[in-house]
């Protein structure tokens, strides 16, 4: 049986990636790739936590999580679309109107 | 068996966003009679709420949880959700899509009704997402306009970031404790003392709800969003929205990591201290109006924010109690803003920087009730008696005081001090500066909107004691 940490330690790594994913990229779809990761590095833990603790809940949890994820990338999508509708680019970097 | 009666506020909303959805995909054009359905369900439901004040109970299978604390922020949420929907049958008249504009006002509404109610980490979850997701989209309901748009877009952003970050700090905690069930937390969380793991969780679930409440540092969305989104979104987010993270904020810290207090307690003063001040220094060189008001809101969620460094009930009863006020006052600001919004696209269709100071000078001329009740919101903002926010600062900074903390709330009462500096001015320029044009008359809606947001601000003021037990009340639940 594989220990626990190393899911433990598979799952930071995974979100250190979304972290820095969400830090440096500057296109839109990238980035809701980078918000994914976090997500189901989060996923990870839960399942394997659930696992080892002889307990179902993480695994229950992790169903909705995963729906949520899909909900939440529609909306995120939705509203790249209406960016790119607008301004043909979806560089959040050109995306500046409102600032201080 | 479980009494549904308790959850009708939720079932009654759900059944009228739903109409709202499906009616509004078969009439015309028409569709300011939404607007009206959306408000009697509200009015509905915050009627059934006051009803059930002193439940106690938990349902299905533990998962929910009926009691004051609830109580309270459901009523608070309600009555937001119920002003903006009010003000929105006038923003949304000739909108094609406001059919799907009250559907996720009202999905919103549900969300953060279950996210004061969750007794469960994942209950809490589902409710956080619900009331994001709507908003996210609300915030960028305008899509012609790019301010709308670039708005949803950071607070899309940012948002989902700061549910993955949640959701990593409670894979944790349900890793350490075995269990998603807030009290069961609170039982077993005698495993995340001391531990690495517990402070991660801990850093996590703080940055995860900062974001939420808009704490300095997570707050860099919060001015971009406020300013962009329809202005009568921002009253949603700014007196809705940010609720929401304080409640699930006291759920999930002050009842399920008590034991973790030591380290939560310090981070929160912290936060606090440079949340307030930052918000008050910034919101001076503001020469937009919504974003003076979405960094004051800044401000203010760090007063709250002290209840969390104090501790003692008599500070969760003020900072909660603020919330009720500040969700009056800051609708009813937002609405204002909103309102003279209104007025100067009636003046000139293609009018640009509609939310610039400069259109307030001489409001006390064009619209004498708008200014009057503008006057009130700042007062009360900034902490003027006889008004709600004088009554929830001073509920909230004396138990400070009474704590020991003094340095706290001198810090805080400073920052009351630097922020009438900016909220005057917006006085000044409705009644010394002259009128450019002449006198409009209010939209009957928003007029609706602004006489009850008055009307709670004043109520509190004059009348505390009934408002400051039934926080008191609510508070019990939490320690």
């Amino acid at each position: 049986m594989i220990p626990l940490t190393y899911y433990l330690i598979l799952s930071s790594i995974v979100f250190t990636i979304g972290l820095y994913g969400i830090m440096s990229q500057r296109n839109g779809v990238r980035l809701l790739m980078s918000v994914e990761l976090m997500l189901n590095s989060a996923n990870i833990n839960l399942v394997a936590f659930s696992s080892y603790n002889d307990d179902m809940s993480g695994q229950v949890f992790t169903l909705f999580s995963i729906a949520l994820a899909a909900a939440e990338a529609v909306i995120g999508f939705a509203i790249l679309l209406s960016i790119f509708r607008m301004r043909n680019m979806i560089n959040i970097d050109d995306i500046n109107i409102l600032r201080w | 068996m479980t009494n549904y009666m308790l959850l009708a506020p939720e079932l009654i909303l759900t059944l009228v966003a739903l109409t709202t959805m499906m009616v509004g995909l078969f009439i015309g054009k028409n569709k300011t009679i939404l607007g009206y359905f959306a408000s009697i369900g509200l009015v509905a439901a915050l009627s059934l709420t006051v009803s059930s004040l002193n439940a106690n109970e938990t349902l299905f299978y533990g998962t929910l949880t009926i009691d004051a604390l609830s109580q309270f922020f459901k009523i608070v949420f309600i009555s937001v959700s119920l002003l903006v929907t009010i003000a929105s049958i006038k923003y949304t008249e000739n909108d094609q899509n406001a059919d799907s504009f009250f559907t996720l006002l009202l999905f919103s509404t549900i969300g953060m009704m279950v996210v004061a109610s969750a007794n469960d980490l994942v209950t809490l979850f589902v409710g956080f997402e619900l009331a994001s997701l709507s908003t996210y989209a609300l915030a960028g309901f305008d899509k012609k306009d790019p301010k709308s748009i670039e708005a949803a877009m950071k607070y899309f952003i940012i948002g989902s970031l700061s549910s993955a970050l949640m959701l990593f700090g409670i894979s944790f905690v349900y890793g350490m404790t075995g269990t998603t069930s807030i009290p069961g937390i609170a039982e077993n969380a005698g495993a995340l003392v001391g531990s690495p793991v517990g402070l991660i969780a801990v850093v996590m679930l703080i940055a995860g709800f900062g974001f939420k409440m808009a704490l300095v540092p997570f707050h860099m969305w919060a001015p971009d969003t406020y300013q962009g989104a329809p202005t009568v979104v921002s009253a949603l987010l700014a007196a809705g929205s940010k609720k929401m993270g304080f409640v699930a904020a006291f759920r999930v810290f002050v009842v399920a990591l008590a034991v973790l207090s030591p380290t939560w307690q310090t981070a929160f003063a912290i936060l606090a201290v440079i949340t307030m001040t930052l918000g008050n220094v910034v919101a001076i060189s503001q020469t937009s109006v919504k974003r003076m008001l979405a960094y004051s809101s800044v401000a203010q969620a760090g007063y709250i924010a002290m209840a969390f460094a104090v501790m003692t009930p008599m500070a969760f009863a003020g900072g909660i109690l603020y919330t009720l006020s500040h969700a009056f006052m800051k609708t009813g600001a937002f609405l204002v803003v909103a309102v003279v919004g209104y007025m100067v696209l009636s003046d000139n269709k293609n009018a640009k920087d509609i939310d610039h100071i400069d259109n307030f000078k001489g409001l006390s001329k064009r619209m004498p009730f708008t200014a009057f009740a503008m006057m009130v919101f700042v007062f009360a903002l900034s902490g003027i008696p006889p008004t709600a926010g004088y009554i929830s600062k001073f509920v909230l900074f004396s138990s400070t005081i009474e704590a020991g903390l003094v340095w706290l709330a001198v810090i805080a009462i400073l920052n009351s001090a630097i922020s009438l500096y900016y909220y005057a001015r917006v006085v000044k320029y409705m009644y010394f500066l002259p009128a450019i044009g002449g006198k409009v008359s209010e939209p009957a809606p928003y007029a609706i909107a602004l006489i009850l947001a008055l009307a709670g601000v004043l109520v509190i003021g004059i009348w505390p004691e009934p408002f400051v037990y039934w926080a008191m009340e609510a508070a019990k639940v939490l320690i």
